[in-house]
């Protein structure tokens, strides 16, 4: 098992155990994780799986997929450099310990 | 039990269920459906139905064991042309990524948002007082079609146009008895919408906007022209319908039921009351998708080749996720909808419809008539198996 930290905007962060071959996304929901709402199901066509990934973790997590930032550029959130897309990325065991930051809500 | 493996593992055929049935009032059926043969042949549509949640949505997740590409479907000939909704992989993915920058949220925020307050101000005030209105056809149908005349780039068809080839798209997409009268009407249509296409190109190029077409034919690679004209069709057939019928159905849902009204007004809460009215009575009820292998779907196994019906309306009130489902109730606890569908077909639309309905249309129109009555429900008809919703909507505003 792996553990993956989620944060929210307010601070509220959760530690819960991922497994690998997962997704982060299939990971958020399986721990009700609030703001990964993945409606598209991890198709990468609705960018509501939408985090953040320190650059200390970025490495790890591997390359965006092809036409990954396209769908993020479609985000409801705000999308910095540390934007990802949770259902692009898989739980390996290299990410044993990573922290992911939920966006908040733009009004 | 010899062969009990075997026998369990037949999908089960009902022979009984007419598609006048489902238009009339598919809800009692897909619950029996639901309850006693939740994968089943429908033998007077010769379809297989899917009618619980967990299914439907595997079904759409999963696009390489079940193809858009179907065939059997009218939708080439109504559209005259093989469409993105059609289509699966890379190649989907290219004509949808083609138009998804006008309908983002930025541009929601940055062009649209606006935009549509100022249009359904306008439409709204045009309603009379001290009378009953159909606001079904004066104000859900109209407002639909000129906010998605400008998302698109069509502002100069009018409402009229965008409804009726709205009408005809669609009605040609379910011609599954294949009568030729209808294809007739979607090829007049496919005729004017031609025309008015090729007549605004010039404009779109010297003076680009964020318009659907527009973003289409500036993009850095474009897709064919055919493409982009078959995707505005494939938004004109699924703009305007699902918000006017979503909007009549929310109303419907609010004002029969007065007690969640007033709490809906307290809260503010008008996207729960979105989310819960769609849900309810989703606008696009059934999709169709086609076995690419033989495939264990529950206890049954269904052959390669097979047209499956994944009925998201059904799903929507499954017993296993939604207490009481039949019933119209915004402050259920929160569930998931299957509305939008799922996987790579995940409605375009979605936030669009989101924004425009539930942040700017129901609180505006409550607000503008906060008196507003249903004085007969039962003289509201609803129908529909592919698409459902209201017919009419007749209201008292004060
Ligand atoms: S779940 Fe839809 S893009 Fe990730």
């Amino acid at each position: 098992m792996v553990s993956i930290t989620f944060i929210q905007p307010d601070g509220a962060a959760q530690t819960v155990q991922a497994t690998v071959g997962d997704s982060v996304m299939q990971t958020a929901l399986n721990n009700n994780i609030e703001g990964i709402f993945a409606e598209c199901g991890g198709a990468m066509m609705c960018a509501t799986c939408h985090c953040y990934i320190d650059d200390e973790w970025a490495e790890k997590t591997g390359d965006k997929s092809d036409g990954e930032d396209d769908m993020l550029d479609c985000a409801e959130t705000e999308v910095t450099d540390a934007s990802r897309l949770t259902c692009q990325i898989k739980v390996t065991d290299a990410l044993d310990g990573m922290v992911v930051r939920l966006p908040s809500e733009l009004a | 039990m010899t062969g009990g493996n075997k026998v369990m593992l037949d999908i089960p055929v009902n022979e009984t269920v007419t598609l006048a049935d489902l238009t009339h009032d598919p809800y009692p059926i897909y619950k029996q459906m639901r309850a006693q043969t939740p994968v089943v042949r429908v033998a007077q549509t010769n379809r297989i139905f899917v009618t619980t949640a967990e299914h439907t949505k595997w079904i759409k997740e999963n696009p390489e064991i079940f193809s858009s590409d179907d065939p059997m479907t009218p939708m080439k000939p109504a559209f005259q042309a093989h469409t993105l909704m059609r289509k699966d992989g890379a190649e989907h993915r290219a004509e949808r990524m083609a138009m998804q920058p006008s309908f983002s949220p930025k541009v929601i925020r940055s062009d649209w948002a606006e935009l549509y307050e100022k249009i359904a101000k306008e439409y709204v005030s045009l309603l009379p007082r001290g009378e009953t209105v159909d606001l079904f056809s004066e104000l859900c149908g109209p407002v639909a079609a000129r906010i998605l005349a400008h998302m698109l780039g069509l502002e100069d068809a009018t409402d009229e146009e965008m409804q009726r080839w709205s009408q005809r798209l669609i009605d040609g997409a379910g011609n599954f008895g294949r009568d030729p009268k209808l294809f007739e009407a979607s090829d007049a249509a496919n005729a004017e919408m031609n025309a008015l296409f090729e007549k605004i190109i010039p404009r779109h190029q010297s003076e680009p906007n964020n318009s659907a077409f527009s973003v289409m034919l500036r993009a850095k690679n474009p897709i064919p022209l055919s493409q982009m004209y078959a995707n505005i069709k494939i938004a004109i057939g699924g703009g305007i319908n699902e918000p006017r019928d979503a909007l009549a159905t929310i109303v419907y849902g609010l004002l029969t039921n007065p007690d969640q009204l007033e709490e809906v007004k307290r809260q503010e809460a008008w996207m729960d009351a979105f989310e819960e009215g769609i849900r309810w009575v989703a606008p696009i009820q059934v999709s169709g998708r086609r076995t690419t292998q033989e495939i264990q779907i529950g206890d049954v196994v269904v052959p390669k080749a097979e047209t499956v019906m994944t009925i998201q309306a059904s799903a929507n009130r499954d017993e296993a996720i939604f207490d009481d489902g039949e019933s119209f109730n915004v402050f259920r606890e929160k569930h998931p909808h299957q509305s939008f569908g799922s996987g790579p077909h995940h409605c375009a639309g979605a936030q669009i419809a989101r924004r425009t309905l539930g942040h700017i249309m129901l609180p505006l129109l409550f607000d503008r008539f906060p008196n507003m009555q249903l004085p007969n429900p039962e003289d509201v008809v609803w129908s529909g198996f592919g698409f459902r919703g209201p017919l009419n909507l007749p209201i008292y505003l004060d």
